[in-house]
């Protein structure tokens, strides 16, 4: 029964979104550290590795202009969509 | 004589650095992605010394060299096959910790490395301390400290390329060569990577303030990208740069030039008086130096136009305006990056094609390269001027529908072609935000000079040839006699423009003289003033240099034998058509396919003739109660124009249907 219920919260975890807090949800000028970038997408997986954002990398969001947010990798300033900000888990 | 390749990432200053050492005049902006093309030039005098020759090749900015992207491949590339002496790799000293992966990688390729390390200046600013001594004996090369705008550091650099010349240096990380292993090796080494400069950095820099607090550029685009402000401002900017370039400063420059050109036209005039043949004065007198008139005539609005755009750009402040426009961008299929071409293709559309360079996705930047056209450039603004002025008393209004008209084309042009090519990538956006810095009068100028010298080549090489040949076929019969005046339909130019004519009746000016102004109107927008004044003889009213309406609006009227709704049909064909020959040179170069260069001009014409159809007809049946001549035959190519894109859509969807039953 433990099993059971372990596997189910885990599923839920990987699978809802709801339950895993990306950087849309994030307070302001707060260190995250990145738990996974969820995207199909493996040419911009790849370049934001080059950048330095990958899991276990850290990522703070400065500021929140309407649906685009400004995001501080390895001391550099990007400009992110909230598409790409909602598929990085921290 | 040495050869050294410039690498770094972009925004870290290179281009500038290029530009300050090679005294070679190049294309300076903010935007990731600008130096896509190779660049190569020498060393000035005063830098090299006793060096001897130096000759600098400025490679593409790139983040790194793992080959998962092709300007990443070019670096490594270049360095296998061209064997340069050195490679100087700018960094910019206010992110290092990005900067430096890219270092370790260059370090690797058993070519001597010299570490520029740019943007020393912002290092104070920012209270960054580096200890450059330290680092260099890190890397195991020398760490120069540079500021490219200021033209500090430039000399020491090419001293320390001379004195690695020749010599090994260790890479102080090793990774695993990238043909032999798979995407996962190269992942797990590349941590290693990160894990090593994390160190490095964290052992030679020091950060009094940390990056992960707002600082002042955080604050000004609070307010400049803010959701509420950001456009509002945006469009400020914007009316500033135009009344600037269109209205005040670059009209009072042209008006300069142009009276030097028409003083020349009289001394020529004079000097060649009656002992040439007619063909030889007109070839001169009206192709030539009426085409130089022509060009010169609006080339300083464009100059101070981009003087303008410019100096936007260097100030870091297009990042943000791409930043803005993205979210409405996107609904179309757009991205933010597609602002700019049509910002500058208000001006003309040959730079503004040009610039869609920046874009990465290929359906963007070629749906940009497409309908950034459709945006009135500055050779159209004549023909809306005179069209405003004969047919609706100088109207403001008149100017502002067609660039609303324009808009709307790309809006729902934009839509059509992302339907028919299918949106399968979701391509994520994503920009680097560089400082804000204040904008070098120096560097804008530099960049006008460029991109005004790409522009007259392109340019003025079509619109010279083919304004001499449209003087001689309007001047000309078939006999090559002189055609009198009121006599113009016996010119060749009529006899060619004649039936094509037919095809224009159902769009309200199915008359020869109007066809002809509309094919010269190909070669350059502006033409259509000029041939219009000359098949129509009403040179008297309408001055052929400077392009205006002198007088007589009423008579000029009559004269065309346009109805209102007419003439703003006709308008409307000659703004929404196909650009001049020139953009249409350079829409080839940036569609790079023969399937899109023919589908964009067939768009472009299908529109043209469609917006047209319906302005005249559905106006006429508005205005008089009756549809106009030739309603039917025009709706035949109407129905086969929306037709054919309905199928494409319908075919693109047909293929993904088909995709998505085999998947599933």
């Amino acid at each position: 029964m433990e099993m059971v219920l372990k596997s189910l919260i885990s599923d839920v975890d990987e699978k809802s979104e709801i339950v895993m807090n990306n950087l849309t949800k994030v307070k302001l000028n707060t260190v995250q550290t990145i738990k996974a970038i969820h995207t199909k997408d493996g040419a911009m997986r790849d370049f934001l590795f080059t950048l330095g954002c990958y899991e276990g990398q850290t990522i703070t969001v400065i500021s929140k202009l309407s649906s685009t947010y400004v995001v501080n990798i390895n001391d550099a300033r990007y400009s992110i969509d909230d598409e790409l900000a909602k598929a990085i888990i921290v | 004589m040495m050869r050294i390749a410039l690498a770094g990432n972009p925004n870290s200053g290179k281009t500038t650095l290029f530009n300050a050492i090679t005294g070679s005049i190049e294309h300076v902006g903010n935007w990731p992605g600008v130096t896509v093309s190779r660049k190569e030039g020498n060393a000035k005098k005063q830098i090299t010394n006793e060096l001897g020759t130096v000759r600098i090749i400025d490679l593409p900015g790139t983040y790194s060299m793992s080959p998962f992207t092709s300007e990443e491949r070019i670096t490594r590339d270049y360095v296998k096959h061209e064997n340069p002496d050195v490679i100087i790799n700018i960094v910019d000293a206010s992110s290092l910790n990005r900067s430096l992966f890219f270092t370790t990688q260059l370090l690797e390729l058993g070519v001597p490395v010299v570490v520029a390390l740019n943007k020393w200046d912002l290092t104070g600013k920012k209270s960054i301390e580096i200890d450059t001594e330290k680092l260099a004996l890190e890397l195991g090369c020398p760490v120069i400290k540079t500021t490219a705008i200021n033209d500090k550091g430039l000399k020491e650099l090419l001293e320390a390329c001379s004195r690695v010349k020749g010599l090994s240096q260790s890479a102080p990380f090793v990774g695993i060569d990238f043909d032999s292993v798979d995407k996962e090796t190269l992942i797990e080494s590349d941590k290693k990577r990160h894990v090593y400069v994390n160190e490095l950095v964290s052992n030679v820099e020091l950060r009094k303030e940390s990056s992960d607090n707002q600082n002042l550029n955080d604050k000004i685009d609070r307010i400049v990208a803010n959701k509420y402000l950001g456009i509002p401002i945006f469009a400020v900017i914007l009316y500033l740069v135009f009344s600037i370039s269109q209205t005040t400063l670059g009209p009072f420059l042209a008006d300069y030039l142009v009276g030097w050109i028409d003083a020349f036209y009289g001394f020529v005039q004079t000097l060649i008086g009656d002992s040439v043949s007619p063909l030889l004065s007109a070839l001169l007198l009206d192709g030539i130096i009426g085409g130089v008139g022509a060009i010169v005539g609006f080339l300083p609005l464009i100059m101070v136009l981009f003087f303008l755009l410019a100096l936007l750009e260097d100030s870091g402040y297009m990042a943000r305006v791409a930043v803005v426009m993205d979210p409405y961008l996107k609904k179309v299929g757009l991205s933010g990056r597609s602002i700019i071409p049509m910002v500058i293709s208000t001006g003309c559309a040959i730079p503004g094609i040009m610039s869609t360079r920046t874009i990465r996705d290929d359906r963007q930047r070629r749906t940009t390269a497409m309908l950034t056209s459709f945006m009135p450039c500055g050779a159209k603004l004549p023909v809306i001027a005179l069209f405003a002025g004969v047919f609706f008393q100088e109207a403001a209004w008149v100017g502002t529908l067609m660039y609303f008209i324009g808009i709307m084309i790309v809006v729902v042009g934009a839509l059509v072609i992302r339907k028919i090519t299918g949106d399968t990538t979701r391509s994520f956006f994503i920009l680097e935000l560089p400082e804000y810095r204040f904008p070098s009068f120096k560097r804008a100028f530099i960049s006008m000079i460029s991109q005004g010298k790409q522009f007259v080549i392109k340019a003025v090489t079509i619109i010279l040839i083919s304004n001499t040949l449209v003087q001689v076929m309007q001047t000309f019969n078939w006999n090559f006699q002189l055609v009198e005046e009121g006599m113009a339909s016996t010119s060749i130019l009529a006899s060619l423009a004649g039936p094509l004519s037919i095809l224009f009746i159902p769009l309200g000016f199915g008359l020869w003289q109007l066809a002809a102004a509309a094919i010269t109107g190909f070669i350059a927008k502006e033409n259509v003033v000029g041939t219009l004044a000359v098949v129509f003889g009403i040179t008297n009213f309408i001055n052929t240099e400077e392009l205006v309406l002198v007088s007589g609006s009423g008579e000029v009227a009559s004269i065309m034998g346009l109805t209102t709704v007419a003439a703003l049909a006709y308008l409307c064909f000659n703004l929404f058509t196909p650009p001049c020959f020139a953009a249409i040179g350079a829409m080839n170069a940036e569609l790079d396919s023969k399937k899109w260069l023919f589908g964009a001009i067939g768009f472009q014409l299908g529109m043209g003739y469609t917006l047209a159809y319906f302005i005249y007809q559905i106006g006429t049946l508005i205005t008089t109660g009756q549809f106009g001549q030739g309603t039917l035959l025009g709706l035949i190519g109407v129905v086969i124009y929306i037709g054919f894109i309905t199928y494409l859509i319908k075919r693109n969807e047909q293929a993904n249907l088909t995709l998505s039953s085999e998947g599933a």
